[in-house]
C-alpha cells in the first residue's frame, strides 16, 4: 500500500533524555536513561517493550505531559514545554469524555482550536465517516464497544489536525480479532491523513504489522535495546519470512535482557 | 390474558399477599391483647388517626398538611443552603492538594460530630425559632455534601485531564468542562446521601420551640401518649423521603443521561 517515507528533517528529536522518579527512602528509579531518538516527518515509529520499560513515559515526555529530568525533546526544532500544540494523543482506554456523545467528543477537540460549533460538527461528522462510525455520532461512549470507542478516540485526536499523533497502547485492551481489525483501520486512516505517528505497544506482532521502525526498549534503566527498520509494503502478511526473522531477533533481545535481569528465575528453571 | 400476563399478575400478587398478611397479623396481635395498643398501635387505629390528623389536626388543630409543609420547607431550606455552600467549597478544596491536606482533619472531625449534639448550642446561637432548625439540618447536610464533593473532584480519572490537556483545552475549560462533569455523578450521589441526613435530623431539630412540623408532631404525640400519631408521623416522613428520592432519581436521569444507563448495565 505505502512505502516508508524518508525525510531528513526530523520532526521529533529526543536529545539525551532521562527521567528519574524519586521514591520515598529508596534510591531514584531510572525510568528513562539517556535516550536519543530522531523521528522523521510522517514516519510510523513503534516503541516496544515490556511493562515498566519506560515506553509510555517516553511517549508522555514527547506529549509534554511528563517533564524530563535531563535532556530535552524538540518538535519541529522547538523545545516541548507542555501538552497540546499539534501533538494529538490516543490513550489506552476510557479517555473519551463519558458525558459527551461520540460526535461531541470529537467536536470538543475541534472547538478548542477555534472552529465554530457548526464547522466543528461538520468536521466531527467527516471524521466519524473516516473511522467508519457514521451512524454512531449520537451515542455515548458507554454505548459503544471497546473498538468503536478507540475509533472515536482516534477521530478526536485527528480533530486537532495534529502534525504528530501519539498512541499509548491504544488497542491493548481489545480482543485479538478486534485488535487486528483496528490495526488495519489505523493504517487506512494513516494513509488518508498522513501524520508522524509514535505508537506504544508490548505486542511484537503489532509493531511488525504497523511500523516503519520498531524501537525496542529495556526496563530499569529504560534504554533503547534495538532498532529495526521494516521496509515491507503494507498490508503485511504475518507469515512473511523477513517479519518472522525480525520477530525472532526482537524476541531474542527482549528475552536475553530478561534472563540477565532475573538470575533467580534462570537458576530455578 | 396471555400466559405471560398471568405470570406478571402472580409476581405482583406475592408482595401484595405478604403485605395483607402482615397488616392482618399486626391487627390480630393487638386485638388478641398480646401487646398493648400504646406499645404497638393497630393499623385500624393508625388509619383513623391519620384521618383525624388530616381533618381535625393535632396538636391544637394543626392539620397534617401544615406539618408536612413546614417540615418540607425546613428540610429544603437547610438542604439548599448546605448544598450552595458545600459544592463550591468542596470543589475548591478537592482541586487543591495543599488545601485538601490542611482541611481533611477538620472535615472528618465536624462530620463525625453528631448533628443533634449541637442542638443546645444551636438554640443559644439562633434562638428557638426557624433559624436553629434550618441550621441543624444544614449542618448535617453540609459536611456530608462537602466530603462527597471533595472526594468527587479528587477521584476524577487523571487520564481525562491529560486528554483535555493534549487537546489544548484552556485551564478554565479543563475545570468547568472536564473535571466538573466528571465529578458530577459522585456529587449527585453525595447530594442523595445528604438529603437522607436532612431527614434523619428533622425530628431532633423540631424537638424544641415548636408544635408544628412532623418532628414536633411526633414529640407532642409522646406527651399525650398517642403512639398512633407517632407512627403516622413516621410513615409520613418515610413517604416524603421516598418521594424525594424518586424525584432525585428522575433528576439524575435528566442531568446525567450517560450515568443512568451505565448503572442499569452493571447493577
Amino acid at each position: 500500500m505505502t512505502k516508508p517515507v524518508r525525510l531528513d528533517n526530523p520532526v521529533i528529536e529526543i536529545v539525551d533524555v532521562s527521567k528519574r522518579y524519586q521514591t520515598e527512602g529508596a534510591t531514584a528509579v531510572n525510568v528513562l536513561d539517556h535516550i536519543n531518538l530522531s523521528i522523521r516527518e510522517n514516519e510510523f515509529v513503534v516503541l516496544l517493550g515490556r511493562s515498566g520499560c519506560g515506553k509510555t513515559t517516553l511517549l508522555n515526555v514527547i506529549a509534554g505531559l511528563t517533564p524530563v529530568s535531563e535532556g530535552e525533546v524538540r518538535v519541529n526544532g522547538e523545545r516541548v514545554a507542555g501538552p497540546g500544540k499539534g501533538k494529538g494523543m490516543v490513550f489506552q482506554q476510557n479517555a473519551l469524555f463519558p458525558w459527551l456523545t461520540a460526535k461531541r467528543n470529537i467536536a470538543f477537540a475541534a472547538i478548542n482550536r477555534g472552529l465554530t460549533r457548526k464547522l466543528a460538527d461538520n468536521l466531527a461528522s467527516d471524521l466519524l465517516n473516516l473511522v467508519d462510525l457514521a451512524g454512531a455520532g449520537d451515542k455515548y461512549p458507554f454505548e459503544l464497544s471497546g473498538g468503536m470507542q478507540q475509533r472515536v478516540a482516534i477521530a478526536r485526536a485527528l480533530a486537532l489536525d495534529p502534525k504528530i499523533l501519539l498512541m499509548d497502547e491504544p488497542f491493548g485492551a481489545l480482543d485479538e480479532l478486534t485488535r487486528n481489525e483496528m490495526q488495519d483501520e489505523l493504517l487506512r486512516v494513516w494513509s488518508a491523513r498522513r501524520k508522524t505517528l509514535v505508537f506504544v505497544t508490548h505486542s511484537i506482532w503489532e509493531g511488525l504489522m504497523l511500523a516503519d521502525r520498531v524501537i525496542v526498549m529495556s526496563p530499569r534503566p529504560g534504554q533503547i535495546l534495538l532498532e529495526r527498520r521494516i521496509e515491507l509494503p503494507r498490508p503485511r502478511s504475518r507469515t512473511d519470512l523477513t517479519l518472522l526473522a525480525t520477530y525472532d531477533e526482537i524476541w531474542a533481545a527482549l528475552d536475553h535482557k530478561t534472563l540477565t535481569a532475573m538470575p533467580a528465575r534462570k537458576a530455578a528453571s | 390474558m396471555t400466559h405471560r400476563g398471568y405470570r406478571r399478575l402472580g409476581d405482583a400478587a406475592v408482595p401484595g399477599v405478604i403485605l395483607i398478611a402482615f397488616v392482618a397479623g399486626w391487627e390480630a396481635v393487638v386485638a388478641l391483647g398480646w401487646v398493648r395498643p400504646i406499645q404497638v398501635p393497630p393499623p385500624s387505629r393508625i388509619v383513623a388517626s391519620a384521618l383525624e390528623l388530616a381533618l381535625d389536626g393535632f396538636p391544637a388543630g394543626t392539620l397534617l398538611g401544615e406539618h408536612v409543609g413546614i417540615t418540607f420547607l425546613r428540610i429544603l431550606t437547610g438542604y439548599a443552603l448546605a448544598l450552595a455552600l458545600a459544592m463550591p467549597l468542596g470543589l475548591l478544596i478537592g482541586s487543591n492538594r495543599t488545601l485538601d491536606a490542611a482541611t481533611a482533619p477538620i472535615v472528618t472531625f465536624c462530620r463525625s460530630v453528631a448533628t443533634l449534639s449541637l442542638l443546645p448550642l444551636a438554640v443559644v446561637w439562633f434562638g428557638v425559632g426557624e433559624a436553629s432548625k434550618v441550621f441543624l439540618i444544614g449542618y448535617g447536610c453540609f459536611w456530608v455534601m462537602l466530603s462527597n464533593t471533595i472526594a468527587a473532584i479528587k477521584l476524577v480519572d487523571p487520564v481525562l485531564i491529560s486528554a483535555a490537556r493534549t487537546m489544548d483545552t484552556p485551564p478554565a475549560h479543563i475545570f468547568f468542562k472536564v473535571a466538573l462533569p466528571a465529578a458530577l455523578p459522585r456529587m449527585v450521589a453525595g447530594a442523595r446521601v445528604a438529603l437522607g441526613v436532612g431527614f434523619m435530623v428533622i425530628v431532633g431539630a423540631e424537638m424544641i420551640g415548636t408544635t408544628r412540623g412532623l418532628g414536633a408532631l411526633i414529640m407532642e404525640a409522646r406527651t399525650f401518649y398517642r403512639s398512633d400519631i407517632t407512627v403516622v408521623g413516621m410513615f409520613v416522613i418515610g413517604a416524603i423521603g421516598l418521594a424525594l428520592s424518586w424525584g432525585l432519581t428522575c433528576a439524575e436521569a435528566w442531568l446525567l443521561p450517560w450515568e443512568r444507563r451505565q448503572q442499569e448495565r452493571d447493577p
